[in-house]
């Protein structure tokens, strides 16, 4: 019997201290989470407010089955910010969306979606649908000519959209044509002036003499928005201001062999093959590249924009944080006198878009936002990749005062019975 | 006709219409090629063409040389295809090549001008065609004027039709078809080349 009690007192002590023990190891290296809280789809917005009271112990997991806003992209961050473990896992399609000035002077919006193959996106603006683009491979652009408020791109047949801009429309500095002189230089000059632009232009007609007009001093983004150069004498003369120009942000356009100057070499798409011939001209018009041009074979980092069956005729990079265009066609002016009814107007706005695709636009504020723009990414970014949902560990859930009381309990029990068998 | 050259290539065209005498100076290409090979750097071809103004093939040269002492009666395609011409930023120059604003050339093809273009006007004398390349006070004058030949007049100005701030058509009474017929080897007993305004009128069209 005395046997018994002395187990019974000994039960207790030690019950009650390995509760305080086991009540210090909970509070000085806590537990791993206990409770996992997940929410999907549109439900999610509306739980984040209880999340937020949540104690941080529980761990957060957003199903997404669309990229979610930038005000839930945000909320997720900072509660992540806030000690909570959040997690996300489903299936938002990876999105982006620009929508930028077109570097054109009569304006208009250049929008860039970038979206899984196959996709199709409906674009739209304040004023309703612009237009629609069926993604091939990586994306699309659509240059519309006018946007009132933001672009936004919807994904069809799924609860994706993005929301981008509208961003200042941008003061476009003059274009720099320079070369030898000759009538590509003439014409693809009066090609663009026509289309709108300031115009400067610099050609060569003997041994260190230019005929200038307009030029400026010096390359510069602050002066111009983009450089043209037809040939390859003028690009080695130019040589490391022109990589300079690019560098800092400058769009260049190395036409007909103005890539084989070994001064452009690094900022050059690739590099230039032997110019093709036709054995016979076209008997009545010219359109562009019926008298050959030079195939470029791609670099590393060139893409092609052109393609005339296997050929590239055009390629560009990003060099810095500016484009360099190399176009492989040397003597374009021939559409533009021979090509036909819609010949003039074809050049002119071949070389448009030409310049248009290489010039710097200083853009101005706007309501633009990567997380809006590119939705996943920045979630991917703020919050981390996706992730399956932590596995919710089972404990006691207790509350400690609880265990207090208990604690209590078994050491009365103790002593208790310590003081009637007669022990203090 | 000669196909057209090398992508960057100058070819120096003279027009060929189907009134009157247009190859009236046949040496005037040869001279002009040669000044252009002389004194400037600017690949040219080395043998002229003739572009007949009823065939679109014209369109294929940029500067257009037009010469002639008889009347100029341009046909319809002849009259479109200068318009086209001229609309798309081709230069014509034309050249009379009687001396004589009396002339019957100097007549119908001021007419020819302004029914297939606009009328002619005067082109001032610090135009930038008289500093594209050598610097002129305006015009250079020539010996036939010199001499009294034909009107018996010094021309003070060219005439024009400019587009767009550019020279579209570019007319002269001066007689230049005849100052520059000549063969080119002969420039060597001339003290001062007077086919230099040629140039000038070359590198205008290539670069204005």
């Amino acid at each position: 019997m005395r046997s018994r009690r002395r187990w019974l007192e000994w039960s207790c002590r030690i019950a009650a201290f390995a509760l305080l023990g086991w009540l210090f190891g909970e509070s000085a290296v806590p537990t791993a989470r206990r409770r996992v809280e997940s929410a999907r789809g549109s439900g999610l917005a509306a739980r984040l407010a209880a999340w937020t009271r949540a104690p941080s112990s529980v761990a957060l997991h957003a199903v997404l089955d669309a990229a979610p806003d930038e005000l839930v992209g945000d909320w997720l961050a900072a509660l992540g910010h806030a000690g909570h473990s959040v997690t996300w896992s489903g299936a938002a399609h990876p999105l982006a969306l620009s929508a930028l000035p077109a570097a054109d002077p009569r304006g208009g919006v250049r929008v860039n979606v970038a979206a899984p193959a196959g996709a199709t996106i409906v674009l739209a603006d304040a004023a309703g649908p612009l237009d629609s683009l069926h993604v091939a491979e990586f994306g699309g652009t659509l240059v519309t000519p006018a946007a009132a408020g933001a672009i936004t791109a919807t994904l069809r047949g799924a609860a994706d959209s993005l929301r981008a801009g509208p961003l200042e429309a941008a003061a476009l500095r003059p274009v720099l044509i320079v070369g030898e002189a000759g009538w590509e230089g003439k014409f693809a000059a009066a090609a663009l002036a026509e289309r709108g632009w300031s115009v400067a232009t610099e050609f060569t007609v003997a041994p260190k003499i230019q005929i200038a007009s307009g030029a400026p001093a010096s390359l510069d983004t602050a002066r111009l928005s983009a450089v043209v150069v037809l040939d390859s004498l003028t690009a080695s003369r130019l040589g490391g201001a022109l990589v300079r120009y690019a560098r800092s942000g400058g769009g260049v356009v190395l036409a007909g062999d103005a890539a084989r100057g070994a001064a452009v070499a690094p900022i050059a798409p690739g590099t230039l093959l032997a110019r093709s011939r036709p054995s016979r001209l076209p008997a009545d018009t010219i359109g562009l590249g019926a008298t050959g041009f030079y195939a470029v074979s791609l670099g590393s980092d060139g893409v092609a924009l052109e393609r005339r069956g296997t050929d590239v005729a055009i390629a560009a990079r990003r060099v810095g944080a500016g484009r360099v265009l190399e176009v492989g066609y040397d003597d374009t002016w021939r559409w533009r006198m021979t090509g036909g009814v819609a010949g003039e107007e074809a050049h002119r706005r071949w070389w448009a878009h030409v310049v248009g695709a290489a010039a710097y636009v200083p853009v101005g504020r706007g309501e633009s936002s990567v997380a809006g723009e590119a939705p996943l990414a920045a979630l991917v970014t703020r919050v981390g990749p996706a992730r399956p949902a932590p596995a919710s560990v089972s404990s006691w859930d207790v509350d400690p005062r609880v265990l207090l009381m208990l604690i209590l309990v078994l050491l009365s029990t103790e002593w208790t019975s310590r003081r009637l068998r007669g022990l203090k | 006709m000669t196909p057209p050259a090398r992508g960057g290539e100058f070819v120096f065209a003279t027009a060929q219409y189907e009134s009157g005498d247009w190859d009236s100076a046949p040496l005037v290409p040869a001279n002009v090629i040669d000044s252009i090979a002389r004194y400037t750097a600017l690949p040219v071809a080395p043998v002229g063409v003739v572009a007949a103004l009823a065939d679109d093939k014209m369109l294929r040269y940029p500067l257009l040389y037009l010469t002639g002492h008889l009347p100029v009666r341009f046909s319809s395609v002849e009259r479109e295809n200068v318009r086209r011409f001229v609309d798309r930023g081709g230069l014509l120059f034309v050249d009379d090549h009687n001396h004589d604003v009396d002339g019957v050339f100097h007549k119908t093809a001021t007419d020819e001008i302004g029914r297939a273009v606009a009328p002619l006007a005067e082109l001032p004398n610090d135009h930038p065609l008289y500093s594209s390349f050598f610097k002129f006070d305006g015009p250079p004058t020539t010996s036939h004027e010199l001499n009294g030949w034909g009107d018996n007049l010094v021309h003070k100005h060219l005439l024009a039709v400019q587009r767009g701030g550019r020279i579209a058509v570019l007319y002269s009474s001066k007689d230049y078809s005849s100052e520059w017929n000549y063969h080119p080897d002969s420039k060597r007993f001339l003290s001062v080349d007077n086919t230099r305004f040629a140039v000038n009128i070359v590198v205008y069209a290539l670069t204005a």
